[in-house]
């Protein structure tokens, strides 16, 4: 049986740094609705300290158990220990898969590879935006471009309301998400990402999804980029926007851009110049509860996934009474739309989305109201 | 036996999967056994039967909540079935009128005292794990927290029980009024027994309203007898704050060392507050606390009345146990609790000990109650760090016993203190105790093992 687990200086450190405190029961989104221990991070932590001391045999069983973690980073930042559970369960992943447990994304990986995108679709959706040069590139993603096309089309639509001079390319997958379900980013992708983004002598690349952002930034394959890397909502927060809301609307703050990149701000400030009835949920921020979808669990586990979706909907109007939610992640905002139960009169968005159309019921306010 | 327990909760509320019983083997201790299932009912009848199942067949069960105990208390030393009452978490009924809340033992503390916020009203009891520790094992561990001295603990809020016996019978005991001499009081019986006696399933507690304003202020010690005597002096003034806690300068230290909170390098450092329903109240009650505080040379006070500023002072508490958690891989966490004008003694002991030894050990705590937290850090794969911590444990142990104080004012007794038991409890008691646990639990089912009872 394949037991080639490394347990680096890192691993080690972290296992015997658990108090098993059991503090991050209260932030992880699979045990709120499992209530199973074996789902929360010290669950995971636990089973790495007997694998690590050789307690625990490693069987298919104990592999597929790390496969349950969004990556959402709660348990990390509310561990008095000073832990990163999701690192260390992305960290066993590859090392699972290293010891020949394959997973179930070893198929993502070669759809990915072959068609460029997660999904297998074969034909892009051409938004007619597509330059030769621009100051400008936008990045959307596979889940904007093939899940949520018209939330995408409204994003694009309020970029030209602002002027901005931008230009799209023919992307492919950034394939980061690959590094945290086991597996390594495809390299040839990210170069031909890079070659059709420099060809348009752009200085900047706006994304949309928050994960792509992080991809760019921080992974090593992008490095040569050489494009200063902003996430749509860091990019617009110093325009003036001339259309408001009466609304109560409240904001989540997808796991991906707040806890992994530290943009809680931005989003904000937007909201704040559109929106004077805003509310934010009981838990926020830092502490905001995830969507459930991801680090690979809404491909995995899709029907938990949108359950972890559906109580994180309900708590927010709950605790808000909000008739908006906004957010800036085209995964967030997919989960949610698909959590959300017809007699919930809230309404879902992507922040670019929804000023779009305020710009939109600003020009034919006859339209909205029939 | 699976075939039986998965005909009482169903199959997705069973598990007996290697790794799912793993993370059951294991608590905030350094006690590790394994269960042979586990199961999440979600009903009271679902618990009576799995215990009728298991007293019939002898098997061990025991009941867990969250599983942050600290004594190996939830820990199945004898294997067993463990009941995950965490699927059991409803509010059953807040009553205003009649001062009482009635749930199922899994409801999370954070959760009920949310709920009750919105009343304007507090169930007090607040141990440092209340936003993941259940109810049910508030009451299993007799919890207290930060407020003892002033609210009490636990127990002075259990009005009444519904409890599955190990016999499997169901059994309601307690009443729903304020007061209740009807009988034997059974219901405190079972507050604090850590699960050998029953399953709790129901609890009705006694809320109080909160507290509207509050005063926060802290003073540092040069000499830890004069941060004692302002401790007993302010307990004895007529004025209960309703914090008083204490750090000593190991403590102390590490915080400075290994956060960006400014610190002096003294000996104690004091927390204290006072809270109330008006400000008058809040201020004067302070008056009193800060002349006591000032009149035994304290080298700094400082005093916050905004919510921004007490925050500010209550930095440096509340990092506490993570920043001792962060430098040091393992650590014991315990709770011996003395009277309180025998801190100063306490504490100048446990520096005593931890010197003998060359194990770091951080004390900080409830000063108001007598309660302190001795944190013993350690290395758990160095033995001979292993042996001389036991060693430091023990010694503590006989110290509070020999201040006439007790091994556990609100963890615990479990797997780790079951071997003092006999320091603080005469045979005559120990033999009573063992008469009623084998009264109740004639075939020593419930949370076998522990606390020196079998
Ligand atoms: S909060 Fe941190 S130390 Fe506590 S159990 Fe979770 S991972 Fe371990
Ligand atoms: S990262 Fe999120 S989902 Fe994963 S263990 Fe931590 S809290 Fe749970």
């Amino acid at each position: 049986m394949p037991n080639q687990i490394k347990f680096d200086e890192k691993m080690r450190k972290a296992i015997v740094q658990c108090s098993r405190c059991s503090f991050c029961r209260a932030v992880c989104p699979i045990f709120d609705l499992t209530k199973r221990p074996i789902a929360n991070a010290s669950g995971k932590m636990i089973l790495l300290k007997e694998l690590m001391e050789g307690k625990l045999p490693l069987t298919e069983s104990v592999a597929q158990a790390f496969l349950r973690c969004t990556t959402c980073m709660n348990c990390t930042t509310n561990c008095p220990s000073g832990v990163d559970p999701q690192e260390m369960v992305k960290s066993m992943r590859k090392d699972m898969v290293g010891a020949g447990f394959n997973n179930l994304f070893k198929a993502m990986g070669e759809t990915i590879e072959k068609y460029g995108n997660i999904y297998g679709e074969t034909e892009r959706h051409d938004w007619g935006r597509k330059k030769e040069k621009a100051p400008y590139t936008l990045f959307l993603g596979c889940v904007g471009t093939y899940r949520e096309e018209e939330s995408v089309q409204e994003t694009l639509r309020l970029l030209d309301i602002l002027k901005v001079d931008y230009t799209m390319v023919d992307e492919v997958c950034c394939s980061g998400v690959l590094e945290d379900v086991g597996y390594s980013i495809k390299e040839d992708l990210a170069r031909r990402n890079i070659i059709e983004i420099q060809k348009t002598g752009a200085k900047t690349l706006i994304t949309t999804c928050p994960y792509c952002y992080r991809v760019f930034k921080e992974h090593p394959s992008y490095k040569d980029l050489g494009l200063e890397v902003k996430h749509i909502t860091q990019f617009l927060k110093d325009f003036d926007f001339k259309v408001k809301t009466d609304k109560k609307v409240t904001y989540h703050d997808p796991c991906d851009l707040g806890r992994h990149a530290g943009i809680y701000d931005e989003p904000r400030e937007i909201i704040r110049k559109i929106a004077p009835n805003f509310v934010e949920p009981r838990r926020t921020r830092e502490n905001a509860m995830c969507c459930g979808a991801g680090g690979g669990f809404r491909g995995a586990f899709a029907k938990e996934s949108v359950r972890i979706a559906r109580n994180r909907l309900s708590q927010i109007i709950e605790d808000t009474g909000a008739e908006i939610l906004l957010t800036e992640c085209p995964s967030c905002l997919h989960n949610f739309r698909n959590a959300k139960r017809q007699k919930q009169k809230i309404e879902i968005y992507n922040l670019t989305e929804f000023l779009a159309k305020l710009y939109q019921e600003k020009t034919s306010p006859a339209k909205e109201a029939a | 036996m699976i075939k039986k327990l998965v005909e009482i909760v169903g199959q997705d509320n069973f598990t007996d999967q290697l790794e799912e019983l793993v993370p059951y083997s294991y608590d905030a201790s350094m006690n590790v056994y394994r269960p042979d299932a586990a199961v999440w009912p979600e009903s009271t009848e679902q618990v009576l039967a799995i215990v009728k199942f298991a007293n019939e067949n002898k098997i061990p069960v025991i009941p867990r909540g969250a599983g942050t105990s600290l004594s190996g208390g939830v820990v199945p030393i004898k294997g067993g079935i463990i009941i995950d009452l965490s699927k059991m978490n409803k509010i059953l009924e807040v009553s205003i009128e009649n001062r009482y809340a009635h749930v199922q033992a899994g409801v999370v503390c954070d959760d009920l005292n949310r709920e009750l916020a919105r009343h304007g009203f507090i169930f007090p009891p607040d141990p440092a794990s209340s936003s993941v520790a259940t109810i049910g094992g508030n009451v299993a561990t007799n919890a207290g927290g930060i407020k003892g001295a002033k609210y009490g603990t636990t127990r002075d809020y259990v009005l009444g029980l519904q409890v599955v016996l190990p016999t499997g019978e169901l059994m309601r005991t307690g009443s729903y009024t304020m007061k209740c001499v009807s009988g034997y009081d059974l219901a405190k019986l079972f507050v604090g027994a850590e699960g050998t006696l029953g399953v709790i399933t129901e609890v009705t507690l006694k809320i109080n309203p909160l507290p509207r304003y509050a005063m926060t202020a802290v003073a540092t010690y040069a000499r830890l007898e004069d941060a004692g005597k302002a401790i007993f002096q302010t307990m004895t003034s007529g004025v209960i704050p309703s914090v008083m806690e204490i750090m000593d300068k190991v403590t102390l230290k590490s915080i400075r060392e290994n956060t960006d909170i400014a610190l002096p390098d003294a000996e104690a450092m004091i927390l204290t507050e006072t809270d109330g329903f008006t400000w008058e109240e809040v201020e004067a009650q302070m008056e009193v606390v800060l002349g006591i505080l000032k009149n035994n040379h304290p080298v700094e006070i400082k005093t916050a009345r905004d919510e921004k500023d007490r925050l500010n002072l209550w930095k440096a508490r509340k990092s506490a146990y993570a920043t001792l958690a962060r430098v040091s891989s393992s650590f014991v966490l315990d709770d011996v609790t003395v009277p309180i004008s025998r801190i100063p003694e306490l504490l100048v002991g446990i520096q005593g000990i931890s010197q003998n030894y060359g194990i770091v050990v951080a004390t900080f705590g409830h000063a108001g109650d007598g309660n302190l937290h001795p944190q013993i850090l350690y290395n758990e794969y160095d033995p001979d760090q292993v042996e001389r911590t036991h060693k430091v444990e023990k010694e503590i142990f006989h110290l509070a016993i020999s201040l006439n104080g007790t091994l556990s004012g609100e963890h615990g007794i479990g797997i780790s203190k079951a071997n003092y038991m006999t320091l603080e409890h005469d045979p005559v008691e120990m033999d009573l105790m063992r008469r009623i646990k084998k009264t109740l639990d004639p075939n020593n089912i419930m949370n076998p093992g522990k606390r020196a009872l079998d």
